[in-house]
């Protein structure tokens, strides 16, 4: 399978487009009223330039290109990960390296793995970890299907499709699946899926990472690897098992799946037949259909923090590759049609009981957690000192709850709880959806 | 990228002693942090500092002024780097003092319409402040995060010039570390703590600080008016075929003060983006158009101002002239009303089509030498293959302003960068010849500044500078004697 992933040399011409002029260090709004928000969290942490936003990223592409700066410089190293590609920055930009801004982060790094220097010794055991168990966790295959135990126990077993088959595939996620916390997660969803009776199957122990921190850190061999495997599945899948829609509760997964697999060329041809749709968006339709209503109330007061990977990295931009319209490389438009932000709101609020409230950084300006990019297993102190800041920005807003559709958005906001010694707790939105829905009636 | 000049060893023991003083993490020599401050988006040519230092107080600033005094190391201050003149690239090395941590908003007296600020606060940040109070400053068609203090003591203009005057005219009070470390203060904080409001009736020691290429202080605590935001805003929008006749109307319409910003830009400068390279107009489209916007209290009192402007526009159609009223291109005049302008402040408008680079002769000319000005300036623009998209501001009560020409270029190429270069020297001879003088330049045109200047003022500079800054250390190579 033919994969185009460029290089940082491929991608020469959108940095040099950065002019520079620094809007990219903050979500800017004229409103009115105005408002002006902080939205980098590696600025916010570590001030620099080079760490600040785009405009900081364009130094470091254009220092690597010109032989000033040296990935082997270790020092260096650690700041191209200081960075937890939320995509704040591009938010903000207005030219042609907008569309390009996260690839041209992601390459720097694949820059530094290339030439055997990245990722950082921290994040080494990850990319170990894919290599020898096909997840970033160090978790044995058999610890991946833990999670299910309950509904074993409870005689409503998860069907496994290897054996048998089913329309939809939850693809559940390593996150979900190793990390206690965010096991919370696939429970909901399974649990939802199986009182509203909906065909579906997983992959159980022969789930494969989707390969979304291996391309986070820029290790794109191993990404290429894990999600060739992942693209084959789902064509045997459907063809064999009869799956015609992917689901998964993990805004990585599915960012990976949506967006970095159309780098296969073979993309489509794999993939035809297939819908990959987040759960949200998936309970969103059943909502409008009125297939699913809720029935028992729910007295929370919430609000809801946007994962960046279902947020702003879905948008598509519109880019004149050929120059027919404007000029070659233009960057034309934006497409948010394909961002989750009106939908889990929208889910949010048809809970009975439920009070929201909005932060001030929300949908294509939410504040990242501070746990993706790598920085979770990079600067573990810093990932959740990042989520103390959103943590008092949730507090702010009155509610006591902050939900979210992210499993690593979950597990680093609840670091970030702790840290702050407040008393917010943090929940998947299937949790809440699970909560209200009553049981099956046999 | 024109190759980086060989770095200076690092001196180990001074980013100990710049650590000592502001924190580890906060000094630093290392090059990845050094080469992000080595450039901006201007035609100057890249160079890098030995060391970068975030400050957070005032305590730190003076500690790192008196160090930086007694080693004879440069310091050049920044909070965004956006001047479009090169101002913070060290022409020396030295320390670049980064102040955009220090961005407090220490007080808005809403009462008495003043605001104090730190270097750090950026217009976007104050915007939103001042608008819970229902007040506005003259917000630049600048980046949304640069600094608000910046603009002021660099001579910036905002829109509202033609009603109050630069950004400079509005500061009311400084504090200023002195390139020696002491700290001082001008205007009504020098006698009363916490009384910002006014540099007058003291004899307005500001000056010291203010327009100097390269700084001659770190300003760290500004005082600056603030105004009530009129409700009513009516922009009128005008076009003509050329730029005697466009100078005609705003010479008529400056006589009655009625606008808080009246603009013309040229054709090129109303396309989002400007065209790269020139490419020529249609014939049709008229070459310039203007907005003027005011704002008013009450409708009563925009239909006031409206009477004027009618009755203005009526005598410029009277004396034959091509004026015409017009609908100016709508995202355009978004861009230039709308307050601090992503539009304009992210680059979208200038340098989409031409990529990274951008530089100005941005003047204050006498308003009766735009016409000849632009002329010869279009010439050598298009020689040189760049659009002519070039603004005229008329400021407040007199008939000079702004007259400059946003030249964007493609900077990733050398020759490209030199042409714009050229081009832009060139155009800022024939400005300063008619009278008119550059305001944030470059070096290059500190030079042709200075070459004119009378030898009594180069004197008095000197003089000025020695006292503040006996070891030159306050960004040197700026101000070009
Ligand atoms: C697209 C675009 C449009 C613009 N439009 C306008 C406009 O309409 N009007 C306008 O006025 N400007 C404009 N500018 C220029 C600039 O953005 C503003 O003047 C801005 O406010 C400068 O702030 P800064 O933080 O970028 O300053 P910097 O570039 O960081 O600093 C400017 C100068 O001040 C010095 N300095 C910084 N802090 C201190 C301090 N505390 N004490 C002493 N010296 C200090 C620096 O060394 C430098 O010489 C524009 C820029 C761009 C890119
Ligand atoms: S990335 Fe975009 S917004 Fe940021 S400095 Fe560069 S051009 Fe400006
Ligand atoms: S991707 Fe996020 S963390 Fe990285 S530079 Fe941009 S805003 Fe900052």
């Amino acid at each position: 399978m033919d994969w185009n992933i460029p290089s940082l040399k491929d991608l020469e011409h959108y940095f040099w487009r950065c002019t520079a002029c620094g809007t990219c260090r903050s979500a800017y709004d004229y409103g009115p009223p105005p408002t002006a928000r902080p939205i980098c969290p590696a600025g916010t942490e570590f001030g620099f330039e080079g760490y600040y936003s785009s405009k900081g990223k364009a130094a470091y592409a254009r220092g690597i290109m010109d032989g000033t700066l040296d990935l082997d410089d270790p020092e260096f190293l650690e700041a191209i990960y200081k960075c937890t590609v939320c995509a704040g920055c591009q938010n903000q930009c207005q030219v042609d390296y907008k569309p390009h801004i996260p690839e041209i982060i992601e390459a720097i790094r694949r820059e530094a793995v290339e030439k055997g220097a990245g990722p950082l010794q921290s994040q080494q055991n990850l990319v170990k970890s894919m290599k020898n168990y096909n997840n970033p966790y160090q978790g044995p295959r058999r610890v991946r299907n833990e999670w299910t135990r309950p509904f074993k126990k409870a005689k409503k077993p998860i069907k496994n499709i290897n054996k048998s088959p089913a329309s939809v595939l939850f693809y559940v996620g390593c996150t979900g699946a190793f990390n206690q916390t965010a096991r919370a997660v696939p429970t909901a969803t399974a649990e939802i899926f199986q009182k509203l009776d909906i065909d579906f199957g997983i992959l159980g122990e022969n789930e494969v990472c989707c390969g979304s921190t291996a391309m986070r850190l820029g290790d794109a061999a191993e990404f290429k690897r894990v999600a060739t495997a992942n693209l084959e599945t789902f064509k045997k899948l459907h063809e064999e098992r009869g799956v015609s829609t992917i689901v998964t509760s993990c805004a990585g997964c599915y960012r990976a799946i949506k967006k970095d697999y159309t780098l296969s060329s073979d993309f489509d041809r794999m993939m035809a037949g297939i819908e990959v749709i987040h759960t949200v968006d998936f309970l969103h339709r059943l909502v409008k259909e009125g297939k699913l209503t809720f029935e028992k109330e729910l007295p929370w007061t919430v609000t809801y923090h946007d994962p960046c990977h279902t947020g702003r990295h879905l948008n598509k931009f519109q880019v004149d590759r050929e120059g027919t319209e404007l000029w070659e490389g233009a960057y034309v438009d934006i497409d948010e049609s394909e961002c989750l932000y009106d939908k889990p709101r929208e889910i949010l609020q048809a809970i009975p009981g439920i009070k929201f409230k909005e932060m001030d950084r929300i949908r294509a300006n939410s504040y990242c957690c501070g746990g993706g990019g790598g920085v979770m297993t990079g600067f573990g102190d810093w990932a959740a000192k990042n989520a103390g800041i959103r943590i008092t920005e949730a507090m702010e807003t009155g509610a006591e709850k902050v939900v979210t559709t992210c499993p690593f958005c979950h597990y680093n906001l609840n670091e970030g709880a702790k840290r702050t010694g407040s008393r917010m707790t943090v929940h998947d939105l299937t949790e809440l959806i699970n909560a209200v829905l009553p049981e099956k009636t046999p | 990228m024109t190759e980086m000049p060989k770095n200076p060893e690092v001196d180990e023991r001074i980013v100990k002693e710049l650590q000592s003083i502001v924190g580890e993490k906060n000094a630093t020599a290392a090059k990845h942090v050094r080469y992000a401050y080595s450039y901006d988006m201007s035609f100057v040519l890249p160079k890098m500092p030995d060391y970068v230092v975030m400050a957070e107080t005032v305590e730190q600033i003076q500690n790192i002024m008196k160090f930086a005094n007694k080693e004879k190391i440069p310091v050049v201050p920044f909070t965004a780097g956006t001047n479009i003149g090169g101002l913070c690239i060290p022409e020396r090395g030295g320390i670049l003092l980064d102040l955009k941590r220090m961005n407090k908003i220490i007080k808005i007296d809403a009462e008495s319409h003043y605001a104090v600020v730190e270097p750090g606060v950026s217009h976007g940040q104050l915007a939103e402040a001042l608008f819970e109070h229902k007040l506005r400053f003259g917000w630049p068609v600048g980046p949304p995060s640069a600094s608000v203090s910046s603009c002021a003591i660099n001579h910036g203009i905002g829109g509202l010039n033609a009603r109050y005057g630069l950004n400079s005219q509005e500061i009311t009070s400084m504090e200023v570390v002195l390139p020696t470390g002491e700290l001082v203060r001008v205007g009504s904080c020098a006698i009363v703590e916490d009384a910002w409001h006014s540099t007058l009736p003291l004899p307005k020691l500001d000056g010291l600080f203010k327009g100097w290429l390269g700084s001659t202080g770190i300003v760290t605590k500004l005082g600056i008016a603030v105004h009530p935001i009129p409700p009513v805003l009516k922009v009128f929008t005008v076009s003509c075929n050329n730029v005697q006749d466009m100078y005609s109307y705003m010479n008529n319409l400056a006589n009655y003060e009625i606008c808080d910003d009246l603009t013309a830009v040229s054709w090129w400068l109303a396309q989002v983006p400007i065209p790269y390279p020139y490419r020529e107009k249609p014939e049709d489209a008229p070459e310039w158009f203007s907005f003027a916007n005011t704002n008013s209290f009450t409708e009563k009192e925009k239909e006031a101002r409206e009477e004027i402007w009618q009755m203005v526009v009526d005598e410029e159609v009277k004396k034959g002239t091509s004026l015409k009223v017009t609908e100016y291109p709508e995202e355009a005049l978004k861009a230039r009303t709308q307050l601090p302008s992503q539009i304009v402040g992210s680059t979208k408008n200038y340098c989409k089509m031409a990529g990274a680079g951008i530089s100005w002769p941005g003047t204050f000319t006498p308003a009766n030498k735009w016409s000849p000005v632009y002329t010869e300036w279009k010439r050598i623009l298009i020689e040189h293959k760049l659009s002519p998209s070039v603004r005229m501001s008329m400021y407040r009560g007199v008939h000079y302003g702004m007259l400059r020409a946003m030249i964007p270029f493609n900077k990733q190429i050398p020759e490209e960068n030199e042409n714009a270069r050229h081009a832009i020297v060139e155009c800022l001879k024939v400005d300063l010849d008619n009278g008119g003088i550059p305001y944030k330049p470059p070096v290059d045109f500190g030079h042709e500044i200075n070459k004119r200047a009378h030898p009594g003022y180069i004197e008095l500079l000197k003089r000025v500078k020695m006292m503040l800054d006996p070891n030159d250390i306050m960004n040197p190579g700026k101000l070009a004697i």
